[in-house]
């Protein structure tokens, strides 16, 4: 299946791009989620639904 | 005003907009009964062909895109509604921008879905599986959507929260990838209002659909319905998420990966080689953020196991998570094209789909209607242990269903392929392999007939609650830190986070647009797959009114038209399919399923009179056939002033129609038909035929695989 479909990629261009473009936003995105010092903050995030609002 | 300030103190007095949220609850609890219904009604016709009653608007063909209209856009979408409102409001502690859009989209939805209600059994339909509805309602559809989306954004604009929780991450996706889809998918050309035809032909309807399709799944009931999630469990459970971070992860990957996997459905057809692998690797990768996500979900619950004896809410939220993992683990399996060949076509796919709606998005929306019903009406739940009864009642409707579509469509895809040792089918009629599955349409049938009584005890107890409580419901009012109080760099930096959301929102955007570009652009080049040498002779007039009359009657929703490129599919039908031979098709009728055989190569396999006599009573010709008779095709008449309105859209959309061909399209197609009416009076039909839809549909049967490209 490999050689038929490598025989088949006319737009090999195209699947570079794609590969690229996954590749780097998830590299990205999780060299961004698991930076240091950013506990606190996915702490605070974590707890929005939990600490809404006081009632009146 | 439903904010005043407190300037001294910093904090805002917000009321929420419950009634809103109120009104769409109701409306996913009462369209949710319908679409149940209609799904048993129709889970019963495949197992008693006779609960057909030989009526058009009764018909499989007709109550089955009801059924998936109903389930997709008015209960799950009526849930997502009153969820997003609910839980927007809250986590952006703001109102919601504005109660006349809201109001406006309330109406404005339950209206679409009155017209699908009245449209679809009438047989008004484009025929493309999801996207049936014709194109004035496409229209309402989009305007409403746009109302909703201005709705939201507006409420994202005034918040007092700067932070976006990761719900809102994925209502953002949801409500810009949907508008996407569904304009793309619905472009269309209308000749009345009644009838229009999609501008994409063949393969690329093929693609632009499931594109469409796979991705109405990722985005109405999956991105949707994980924001719901990632909201409602940590408030059931009173605890925060397991981990913020692996919801980011999840939600870049998912909605990156998701838009990618279409192709999925069209595995070993005549789509490039090229497409259906990348389908199958991204479809493989979804697994991942899938479970991630499910993962994610249930370990919201770590410390708190105890709840699961004791909360039904918890219960159902966890359950419904947990058919979300199977669900997505299926989806890839199934889309390794091996596994395909066996599974595709079948009732698996049907079970696999079914562990979706059901487990995941049924199971999900009961938990948050038992979470927001007694809040909303501000009393307690009628009664715990009548939702613990439902959910033990809906598991085990679920399991019946599943296991029963799973076995049959096992069952029958072995039987398809099965070939003996001097290389023939062992089970050359279709019929028997329909036989054998028979009595687990009738599990499946009990299945959803238990989904149905669990729900109805939701129905009782929901009528109970909102019967005990208070008159008086007057909106939420809360007290909140003020926007300007809530940001440290005042207004520049407030400023700088609207920024935020609307920059949110386009990387979102691109995310979604990379996958599509890629996969949908190329084949709109459509001469680069074509074979020149391989001519095809379009339609004739005639032809084209039957095919209005087969997607008219949803004949697509059990017969494909794509034989594949498998040696028992090969055997069982003929040559392969290829992209030529469906190249004018508007819509293209591939199909997902074969209740009964595949048509791409019926024509000339049988004489007319066969054909009449099957679509008159289809036992006449198979015994044991379970297909609905059609009697009324024999005496309405063919609509052939339309015909030339047909000829010249197609011909505009460059299907080689000459002008000749234009101009004598009522008298060819009358000739035609005149032709099979002497053919049929010959074989001992009494009556005149001629100006029958019979006839129409009979010449369109006839000319299946005669057009050349083989």
């Amino acid at each position: 299946m490999k050689q038929q479909a490598l025989a088949n990629f006319t737009d090999i261009y195209l699947i570079a791009i794609a590969f690229f473009l996954f590749l780097s936003v998830f590299v990205g995105y999780i060299f961004w989620v698991c930076r240091k010092g950013k506990k606190k903050h996915y702490d605070y995030l974590s707890q929005l639904p939990l600490h809404e609002e006081t009632r009146t | 005003m439903s904010a005043s300030n407190d300037s001294s103190s910093g904090f805002v007095q917000v009321k929420y907009n419950d009634e809103i949220v109120r009104m769409f609850t109701l409306a996913t609890i009462i369209w949710a009964a319908v679409a149940f219904l209609v799904g048993v009604i129709i889970a019963a016709q495949m197992a008693v062909w006779q609960l057909n009653f030989n009526t058009s608007w009764l018909t499989f063909g007709r109550l089955r895109p009801l059924h998936t209209n109903a389930a997709l856009f008015a209960f799950a979408g009526n849930a997502i509604f009153a969820g997003i409102y609910h839980s927007t409001q809250r986590l952006l502690k703001t109102r919601l921008c504005s109660d006349v859009l809201g109001k406006l989209h309330f109406w404005g939805w339950q209206f679409i879905i009155v017209l699908a209600a009245i449209t679809l059994p009438l047989g008004l339909s484009q025929g493309k599986e999801y996207a049936e509805l014709e194109w004035p309602i496409d229209i309402a559809v989009v305007l409403i959507w746009v109302v909703f989306a201005i709705n939201f954004f507006g409420t994202l604009l005034k918040r007092n929260e700067k932070h976006m929780y990761v719900s809102i991450w994925f209502y953002i996706a949801t409500i810009v990838t949907v508008a996407l889809l569904y304009i793309v998918n619905a472009i269309s050309l209308p000749i009345s209002f009644f009838k229009s035809y999609i501008v994409f032909a063949g393969i690329q309807d093929a693609l632009v659909q499931w594109w469409y399709g796979h991705n109405a799944v990722a985005f109405f009931l999956t991105t949707p319905f994980l924001g719901l999630m990632y909201y409602y469990m940590p408030k059931a459970a009173n605890r925060p998420v397991f981990s913020y971070r692996l919801s980011v992860v999840h939600f870049w990957s998912l909605i990156f990966l998701y838009i990618w996997a279409g192709p999925h459905h069209l595995l070993n057809t005549a789509l490039p080689e090229w497409l259906q692998t990348l389908g199958i690797v991204f479809s493989v990768m979804l697994w991942a953020p899938s479970w991630g996500g499910a993962v994610n979900g249930i370990l919201t619950l770590r410390g708190s196991w105890n709840l699961l004896r004791t909360d039904p809410i918890i219960k159902f939220l966890v359950a419904a998570i947990t058919f979300y993992a199977m669900a997505t683990f299926e989806g890839p399996l199934l889309s390794v094209k091996a596994v395909n060949s066996l599974g595709h076509y079948t009732d698996w796919i049907v079970g696999h789909v079914h562990l979706g709606t059901l487990g995941w998005n049924g199971f999900l929306t009961f938990g948050i209607i038992y979470f927001i019903v007694p809040r909303l009406w501000k009393t307690e739940l009628y009664s715990k242990k009548l939702a613990n009864i439902h959910f033990w009642i809906g598991i085990l409707g679920i399991l019946f269903y599943y296991i029963s579509m799973l076995a049959a469509g096992i069952t029958q895809g072995l039987m398809w392929r099965a070939i003996d040792a001097n290389g023939n089918l062992v089970y050359p009629d279709f019929v028997e392999t329909v036989i054998r599955i028979v009595p687990l349409f009738f599990s499946r049938a009990i299945g959803g007939v238990l989904f149905l009584a669990g729900f109805v005890l939701l129905l009782y107890n929901v009528y109970k609650t909102i019967k005990q409580a208070p008159k008086d419901l007057a909106d939420e009012t809360v007290q909140v830190k003020g926007a300007s109080f809530a940001v440290s760099h005042s207004e520049r930096g407030h400023r700088k986070l609207e920024g935020m959301a609307a920059t949110f929102t386009i990387l979102a955007l691109i995310a979604i647009l990379a996958g599509s570009v890629i996969e949908v652009v190329p084949t709109l080049s459509i001469s680069k797959y074509v074979k020149t040498e391989n001519k095809v002779e379009p339609f004739t007039p005639l032809e084209l009114a039957g095919r209005d009359i087969y997607i008219k009657e949803g004949c697509y929703t059990c017969h494909s038209q794509m034989i594949r490129t498998i040696h028992s599919e090969e055997l069982r039908y003929g040559a392969a399919s290829t992209i030529e031979e469906s190249m004018y098709d508007r819509p293209f009728q591939w199909g997902s399923k074969r209740t009964g055989p595949d048509l791409a190569r019926l024509g000339k396999k049988y004489p007319d009179l066969w054909h009449y006599m099957h679509m008159e009573n289809p036992r006449a010709v198979i015994k044991e056939s379970i297909m609905p008779a059609y009697p009324w095709l024999i005496s309405s008449k063919i609509d052939f002033e339309n015909l030339g309105k047909t000829i010249s859209l197609f011909k505009k959309l460059g299907v080689p129609y000459s002008d000749k061909d234009l101009s004598d399209a009522k008298t060819s197609a009358k000739t035609q038909a005149l032709g099979i009416a002497a053919r049929l009076k010959d074989q001992g039909v009494k009556e005149e035929m001629s100006d029958k839809k019979i006839t129409a549909l009979i010449a369109y049967l006839q000319a299946l695989g005669q057009k050349g490209a083989q």
